[in-house]
């Protein structure tokens, strides 16, 4: 099953007013590894044409890209007031 | 004087055990979660011993939400071609009912529900952006430019406590400190997987694996669980390996996992409902935050109350005994009214006089023997062709069997001092 399929039988509350990780697209763009792109189990960072993208809106609040970026491109906040991933099993 | 007695953040098995305790104790107590509702946003490999949560709720097995007591208990090496298990059965384990496969978002949500009746308040959906200080002392948190106060605040965030890391309590996660979960959730229908896993009804299987088989070196462990009408099955993968490989995606692991051929099978038919991924701690007593200071104290997996010796995987026990003692701290503390370092230090002899922190002493280390090529890889491989040489007949003179084990081993490039040395290593540290 493709990492896209399994992502689609998630629930979101997406909060369209707040990205609860940010990211530093010049800090990306001079990345030697971007260990972000295979350490994310829900692909939010994909490299485009050489170019990191990433997107929040998938994000499953793991934390493990606060983590797996060594470069200090990665910004990570909880999401706010109920927004984000809602599991129905956990 | 403080709007509550005490602020509790998070409301896992940590956060509800305290406020459950404390809300018992007729102390006016505040839970926090910032998922809505409770526990959708938690997620677990799936085993609760649930020995410790029997004190604040006596017969908790009756109303709480669990799937399945675990009667089959198995550890597994998964090759490319073979699987090799140590499949546990006993009526021991029907009698004396310890372990049950739970869910997080059905047990969560039940568990903030008892600390509601218990006289907590219980506030959903709303995300605690820090803890509000005074001269030096946990007066309260905030959120959004509001400020609620409390004697003491105590700190059940989960494995990735960003209000600790935030305010300097707790120091930022790094490789050696945790592991990647991914998990997948099938639903098969109840009679299925009581025929499929030789389980009458109620009853469940539980099993964790050794992935000797993964591309580039990875280190990872499976584990699969049995619910009432679903099955939990999903992978840890150690950080810093899936940072060495850099090649191969931390989703692809699990579809490497749950398409195996002796795992395939159990899955096959099941509709997938879910998937989830989480850091699970790893790093026992070396990753530990300091446990306590002026106003506020740490508990459940934010302290790092975690552990695997790849055998035995314990967790949300931890979280509700450690609650539970950071609740009785506060219950001890507020006689004097003293909330300082020195009194909540108590805190921490409760927990080196609890299970809780005997084990993260026992298994210090542990990490290094879950985490080695030794177990991922020279293990399951010498059983395999231990294994084979036993069973496939060829036609060709048997050895005994002590023969056969040194093939293996001097097969597998094991009969080395330093191998030995790892194998007494790895037997005392588990």
């Amino acid at each position: 099953m493709k990492i896209e399929d399994r992502l689609s039988v998630l629930n979101y509350k997406t909060d369209k007013s707040y990205a609860h990780i940010t990211i530093k697209p010049d800090i990306c763009e001079t990345c030697p590894d971007h260990f972000c792109t295979f350490a994310c189990p829900a692909n939010c960072y994909t490299l485009i044409e050489g170019k990191l993208n990433f997107k929040y809106e998938d994000c499953v609040e793991c934390g493990t890209c606060d983590l797996a970026c060594a470069h200090g491109s990665v910004t990570w906040t909880n999401t706010k007031g109920a927004h984000g991933i809602k599991y129905k099993f956990g | 004087m403080s709007e509550f007695d005490a602020i509790v953040i998070g409301a896992g098995p940590a956060g509800a055990s305290a406020a459950i305790r404390l809300a018992s104790s007729k102390k006016n107590v505040l839970l926090v979660e910032k998922s809505d509702p409770p526990g959708s946003k938690n997620v677990s490999g799936g085993v609760l011993w649930g020995n410790g949560l029997s004190t604040i709720i006596p017969d908790w097995e009756k109303s709480a939400p669990v799937e399945r007591f675990v009667d089959t208990k198995s550890v597994a090496f998964l090759t490319q071609d073979s699987k090799i298990a140590i499949d546990f059965s006993s009526r021991k384990l029907q009698q004396k009912k310890t372990g049950y496969t739970v869910l997080r978002a059905k047990l969560d949500q039940w568990l903030a529900r008892k600390a509601k009746e218990a006289g907590a308040m219980v506030i959903n959906g709303v995300t605690v952006e820090k803890l509000h200080m005074e001269n030096g002392k946990v007066t309260g948190v905030e959120q959004g430019g509001d400020v609620i106060t409390s004697d003491a605040v105590i700190l059940c965030e989960g494995a990735n406590p960003r209000v600790a890391i935030d305010s300097g309590l707790h120091k930022r996660l790094s490789d050696n400190d945790v592991a990647l979960g991914v998990k997948e959730v099938f639903h098969l229908p109840e009679n299925t997987i009581n025929e499929r896993f030789h389980l009458k009804s109620g009853a469940g299987f539980a099993c964790e694996y050794v992935l000797g088989y993964l591309q580039n070196g990875v280190e990872a462990g499976g584990f699969l669980y049995t619910n009432k009408d679903s099955i939990s099955v999903g992978i840890v993968v150690s950080m810093s390996h899936l940072r060495e490989n850099n090649s191969t995606h931390s989703y692809d692991l699990i579809e490497s996992f749950t398409s195996h051929p002796y795992i395939a099978p159990l899955l096959e038919g099941g509709d997938m409902q879910e998937y989830s991924a989480h850091i699970v701690q790893e790093g026992g007593i070396g990753s530990m935050p300091k446990l306590y200071g002026n106003g506020y104290m740490i508990a459940g997996d934010s302290a790092g109350f975690s552990f695997s010796n790849g055998l035995v995987l314990q967790g949300m026990n931890y979280a509700i005994d450690s609650g539970i003692l950071a609740a009785d701290t506060f219950i001890a503390a507020s006689d004097g009214k003293d909330y300082s370092e020195n009194s909540l230090k108590s805190y921490q002899d409760r927990l080196e006089a609890s299970y809780v922190m005997k084990d993260m002493r026992t298994f210090k280390g542990i990490e290094n023997v879950t985490w080695s090529p030794f177990v991922h890889k020279k293990i399951p491989a010498m059983l395999e062709s231990l294994m084979l040489n036993l069973f496939m007949e060829e036609g060709k003179p048997k050895r005994h069997m002590t023969g056969m084990l040194l093939d293996a081993m001097s097969e597998n490039d094991m009969l080395k001092t330093s191998s030995i040395m790892e194998a007494y290593r790895m037997m005392r540290r588990m």
